[in-house]
């Protein structure tokens, strides 16, 4: 590109060079960390003791190690994982794997608070028509349990979004990388571009949390499952 | 110039569409106790939130000794210095002790030295029979111990005169008393009060003037006497025959208490 | 010679704590960077929640208009945004032919020495202050939404109360809401305060050397990558679970009852 890139070039070029790996990340982490967040919760609430510990455990790791040393972790650190991937697909596995670990961790939190929510009733009165208690999770307890989810499942779907950008240093071409590739030659253009990948994250948390997410006074009950 | 403590005039208030207030007049003269009664809803509550001016009327004037309070510029913190006020919540400062809610203001607003400050403050605890729970926290007391501490903050500032919001509208059965105990007192000692209540038996006792509030107008007024005796107002009687079913009892309470 | 019945895995970790100085230096760095950004962010979140909670229509709206930005937005972006805006500011003046300001010349160090090793401690350079002054921004709406929050849960009756008495409202929001709001937000700041470590590493992306940088370094020096990672990891965990549960006891010493 001789030219200098100008606004629309460079609103443009990030969303369509890097918004489709972007939202994939986001959406692969997001998947794998639900199918380990919820199950990790159902062992924390429904398990014995002691799965109870490692389920635990594995949420003080996931929620102690910084995402991006996970990103590097999976993407480099680890000598075999994915070897069955060319060595440039390897970081784009590493990086939803640490994103998906890391996000197992926060929605175990916030699906062992849903469950617990909902009123221990409403088990009981499921027991009392005849459903084991495999159903009685199933039909009963999980779809109010997803309900009371909501507001902190979508600020989760914000902070992984916003974790996806980390990825820009291990070679996936996704908006932060798109943007700073742009402006590389142009230092006056950064800050620029930088505020544009900005307002377009925006465009895709600010809606999302504003709708789903938590009003005013459940906040203070959330202690320890937002942000961090 | 005034004679009036305070003077009331024409005060209106709405809140968004619905109007509170439709055009409340009265005064009270020194050592006078009022007491202002009436349906919930009727805007009693409101009304000592502008004679405060916590929340301004639209239309009217308040004089607090013949000053205008609802002219502009006025000093509206260094009034309600001279304003004392109970809250039917108490809303003592939870993370300060009893002593030091009672003595925050003079440090802050009057300017007093520590000691001095503390040594005042516990005189209006004395007035209020806490002394004993200075150095406990309103959470380690019980609702009527928490509105006495309340009352003595609002003495220790030498106010003019003292609203009273609801002021055992709040407590449990068996700790009114103690709190209508120290309302007596004050009154009988010659402490300008406006009261909102509802408790009849105090009214009878000490109240100079009764008013009638309902839908935000003044619907009777008169001594204690006539309420009681003959009231005009159908209004009037309804609610006090309403409220005798349930506050009744509190009748052979004051009378107890009359007789110490 | 012991080294030879060891296993490797311990023997690799050994050889990486041979870095110590190095590890050293980055834990250093980061606790600083930590700290001042925990600091700055506390200030301005506080700024910001009372703004948002008792400003005027403008301000409160400029408040809220920061926090929902910054929280809507990744941080590595703000970083980068931040960085290079000296830079483009200069560009900008250099066009024009105005003076421009100096950046990245300046540095302020401790150098000492320690057990045989030479360290070198930057306290204050160009990056460190654009590391700083982007992780405080951050923190600060962040904890602005945890104050509010705490601001928000005392009742209105105790302004009022305090208005009753003649305290100005500025002087009963500093006095008598504050006290309480700090105190009632103890537990939700913990989790910020406790966490934050954890967003010091993103610097590592504009050339700061704290831990993560430093590990690259002794990666690079012994190739034992996952062991390097680890054993940063591990001190995350560590200073985590730490300032954790020293917040914890202080939050139970400084109990008031009924608060």
């Amino acid at each position: 590109m001789s030219n200098t890139p100008n606004i629309q070039t460079i609103f443009f070029y990030i969303l369509t060079k890097g918004l489709f790996a972007t939202l994939a990340l986001t959406a692969l982490g997001l998947l794998i960390g639900f199918a380990i967040g919820l199950l990790l919760a159902l062992m924390r609430v429904y398990g014995p003791t002691e799965i109870g510990w490692f389920a635990s455990g594995y949420e003080k790791l996931f929620r102690g190690i910084p995402v991006l040393v996970l990103i590097f972790i999976f993407s480099f650190g680890i000598p075999g994982l994915f070897s069955y991937l060319e060595p440039l697909e390897r970081p784009i596995a590493g990086v939803i794997l640490a994103l998906g670990l890391r996000s197992g961790a926060y929605q175990s939190q916030i699906f062992r608070g849903a469950i617990l929510s909902v009123n221990p009733g409403q088990m009981e009165a499921a027991r009392a028509i005849g459903m084991n208690g495999f159903q009685s999770f199933r039909h009963i307890v999980f779809p109010q349990a997803i309900r009371l989810a909501v507001p902190s499942w979508s600020n989760e779907y914000a902070v992984v979004i916003k974790d996806s950008s980390f990825a820009y240093g291990v070679g996936i071409i996704e908006m932060t990388r798109v943007a700073f590739d742009i402006a590389a030659n142009f230092p006056l253009l950064m800050p620029l571009s930088m505020a544009i990948v900005a307002i377009i994250y925006l465009i895709f948390t600010y809606p999302v949390t504003k709708l789903f997410g938590e009003r005013q006074t459940k906040k203070l009950k959330d202690f320890g499952m937002g942000g961090g | 110039m005034d004679k009036n403590v305070l003077n009331v005039v024409n005060v209106w208030k709405a809140y968004d569409e619905l109007e509170v207030l439709k055009g409340i007049s009265f005064e009270l003269a020194k050592r006078e106790v009022k007491v202002i009664f009436g349906p919930s809803g009727s805007g009693k509550s409101t009304l000592l939130r502008c004679i405060n001016m916590l929340t301004p009327p639209d239309k009217g004037e308040i004089y607090l000794s013949g000053q205008n309070l609802t002219a502009p510029g006025v000093d509206l913190n260094a009034m309600r210095a001279k304003i004392g006020m109970v809250f039917q919540h108490f809303n003592l400062f939870s993370h300060l002790k009893a002593i030091d809610n009672v003595s925050v203001g003079l440090r802050r607003v009057k300017g007093f030295k520590k000691e001095e400050a503390r040594a005042k403050a516990l005189d209006a605890l004395h007035q209020v029979k806490m002394t004993e729970w200075a150095e406990h926290y309103p959470a380690q007391l019980s609702g009527g111990q928490q509105q006495r501490v309340g009352i003595a903050r609002a003495l220790a500032m030498k106010p003019d005169l003292i609203l009273f919001d609801e002021p055992t509208s709040a407590l449990d059965p068996e700790l009114i008393g103690e709190v209508l105990q120290v309302m007596l007192d004050l009154a009988k000692a010659g402490t300008t009060m406006v009261v909102v209540t509802h408790e009849m038996g105090f009214a009878r006792a000490v109240a100079s003037e009764m008013i009638f509030i309902d839908q935000g107008v003044v619907v009777e007024r008169g001594t204690a006497e006539h309420f009681f005796v003959s009231p005009e107002s159908e209004r009037v009687k309804h609610f006090l025959r309403q409220i005798n079913i349930l506050y009744g009892h509190h009748e052979e309470l004051l009378k107890e208490i009359n007789e110490d | 010679m012991i080294s030879q019945s060891l296993p490797k895995e311990l023997l690799d970790f050994l050889r990486v704590l041979e870095f110590w100085d190095h590890i050293l230096i980055g834990l250093a760095k980061t606790m600083w960077l930590y700290v001042w950004a925990l600091l700055f962010g506390f200030f301005l979140g506080l700024l910001l929640a009372l703004l948002r909670q008792y400003g005027g229509r403008i301000l409160s709206r400029i408040a809220t208009g920061y926090v929902e930005i910054v929280r809507g937005t990744p941080l590595l972006v703000q970083l980068l945004f931040i960085y290079f805006l000296p830079f483009s500011i200069n560009s900008f003046l250099e066009a024009q032919g105005l003076p421009f300001i100096p950046i990245g010349r300046w540095s302020f160090y401790v150098t000492s020495e320690l057990f045989g090793r030479t360290m070198t401690m930057v306290f204050l350079d160009h990056i460190t202050l654009m590391g700083i002054l982007t992780l405080g921004l951050n923190s600060a709406a962040y904890q602005a939404e945890y104050f509010r929050g705490a601001v928000m849960s005392i009742s209105s009756g105790q302004l009022e109360a305090a208005q009753s008495i003649g305290m100005s409202r500025r002087s009963g929001i500093l006095h008598i809401v504050l006290p309480q709001a700090l105190r009632r937000v103890i537990p939700a700041w913990s989790n910020e305060a406790a966490y934050l470590p954890k967003y010091t590493v993103v610097v590592f992306y504009i050339g700061l050397t704290e831990l993560f940088a430093q590990a690259h370094y002794i990666i690079s020096q012994t190739f034992l990558t996952l062991s390097v990672y680890i054993v940063v990891s591990l001190i995350f965990l560590v200073i985590i679970t730490l300032i954790s549960k020293s917040l914890d006891i202080l939050y139970k010493r400084t109990a008031i009852p009924g608060l």
